[in-house]
């Protein structure tokens, strides 16, 4: 199971302290998601030999227009691994479920954003996940995380009908935010989310960073091509 | 009054807890059992709270590191573990409560899971992201005085 983590400057933990934490949590890696406009320094490899977890790049692309968030999502593409989009706001939210080059859906539900049928089956159909974010859950109180409370169990009820993919994260800014996967699967299950779903959530970051290193890789063609490895018959 | 029969008396659970939080921040066992359980009221309301009766056994912190043993009702270990994990901030300071096992005895739990505090940490000026600063070092775990409040690093990173 792997976490998203904003990372200093973004957040106020650099990468290798929220990779060492997420360590101890229980973590098999972490997926850097800073905004574009506050990357952070960091060497993955290093950090993944010394905390023995996985470090994934990726960025989180934020503005509200979306011919300039298309831009940036094209800029990012070859270069990180996860790109997820800043949703939380209708346009934004519409553009990013209709970009199959989009990773992420980070967060719909926050703001004004909000989340439909229509915008479930389109996510399904160009296989953008669609986060489900504790954040508000986690550090929020009173109507603020009634109201996060509320919109996703909206947004999972959604999601599980219509089988769109999805990621869950805790979405830290700090290493002392971060929470372990069983701790955000309890929360879940708390708030009506099912343990189960928490989980297959926490490891769709694996599986979306496996696969999106795969297609970096110099043998891929597009999907389902591949360059084989030539047996000459002497 | 009179103990309880064995058979009647409650059953519990001992959560071990490690506690993270900045290197300055001040918490006693008074504000950490306070904010349990505001934070079990505010998850799971007062049937709730009462239900899984979450107390501070033992605490201790000291800069910016801490255990605690809080003790549950046996079956509500897992809402016990949510309300646990959303207790975000204490005092106006952030913090990290995290569960570390559950143990059947108080012994058990301090065997198994406390007495991990690592070298303290020393003060010392370090070089982060181009400046000189000042930090509190660890063995691993370096928190580093910036302009905007401490910033969280390791010894990867000055």
């Amino acid at each position: 199971m792997y976490e998203s983590v904003h990372a200093h400057p973004d957040g106020q933990s650099t990468v290798a302290r929220m990779a060492l934490t997420a360590s101890e949590a229980g973590y098999d890696g972490i997926v850097v998601r800073n905004h574009g406009d506050a990357p952070a320094p960091y060497d993955p490899e290093t950090i993944r030999e010394t905390y023995d977890i996985d470090v994934v790049t990726g960025v989180e692309v934020r503005t509200d227009d979306p011919s300039r968030a298309s831009g940036f999502v094209g800029n990012h593409r070859e270069k990180q691994t996860i790109v997820a989009v800043h949703g939380g706001d209708p346009t934004m939210n519409r553009f990013a479920v209709e970009q199959p080059s989009v990773d992420v859906l980070a967060h719909p539900m926050a703001g004004d954003g909000d989340f439909n049928h229509v915008l479930a089956r389109e996510a399904a159909e160009n296989g953008v996940r669609v986060e489900l974010s504790f954040r508000h859950v986690l550090r929020r109180d009173g109507g603020q995380r009634v109201q996060a409370i509320r919109g996703l169990v909206k947004l999972h009820e959604l999601l599980t009908h219509y089988d769109t993919p999805y990621v869950v994260t805790g979405d830290p800014d700090s290493h002392l935010h971060l929470r372990g996967p069983r701790e955000l699967a309890a929360l879940g299950e708390e708030i009506g989310i099912p343990a189960e779903d928490i989980e297959a959530g926490l490891a769709e970051w694996e599986t979306l960073a496996e696969r999106n290193r795969a297609r970096q890789s110099d043998a891929f063609v597009e999907p389902g091509v591949w360059l084989g490895s030539r047996h000459d018959d002497e | 009054m009179k103990h309880l029969p064995k058979h009647l008396r409650p059953r519990w659970r001992y959560l071990a807890v490690g506690i993270e939080s900045w290197p300055e921040a001040d918490l006693d066992r008074g504000t950490v059992q306070r904010h349990l359980w505001y934070g079990a009221q505010n998850l799971v309301g007062d049937v709730g709270s009462a239900a899984i009766d979450l107390q501070v056994m033992s605490f201790s912190h000291r800069d910016g590191y801490g255990e605690a043993i809080v003790r549950t009702r046996r079956g509500e270990t897992d809402r016990a573990r949510a309300v646990i994990a959303s207790v975000g901030r204490i005092d106006g300071e952030d913090v990290a409560l995290r569960v570390r096992g559950i143990s059947g005895t108080v012994r058990a739990c301090e065997e198994k899971y406390m007495g991990r505090r690592p070298e303290g940490p020393e003060q010392r000026d370090v070089a982060f992201r181009g400046a000189d600063r000042p930090a509190h070092v660890g063995e691993q775990r370096v928190d580093v005085a910036t302009d905007g409040g401490f910033a969280g690093a390791t010894t990867l990173d000055i």
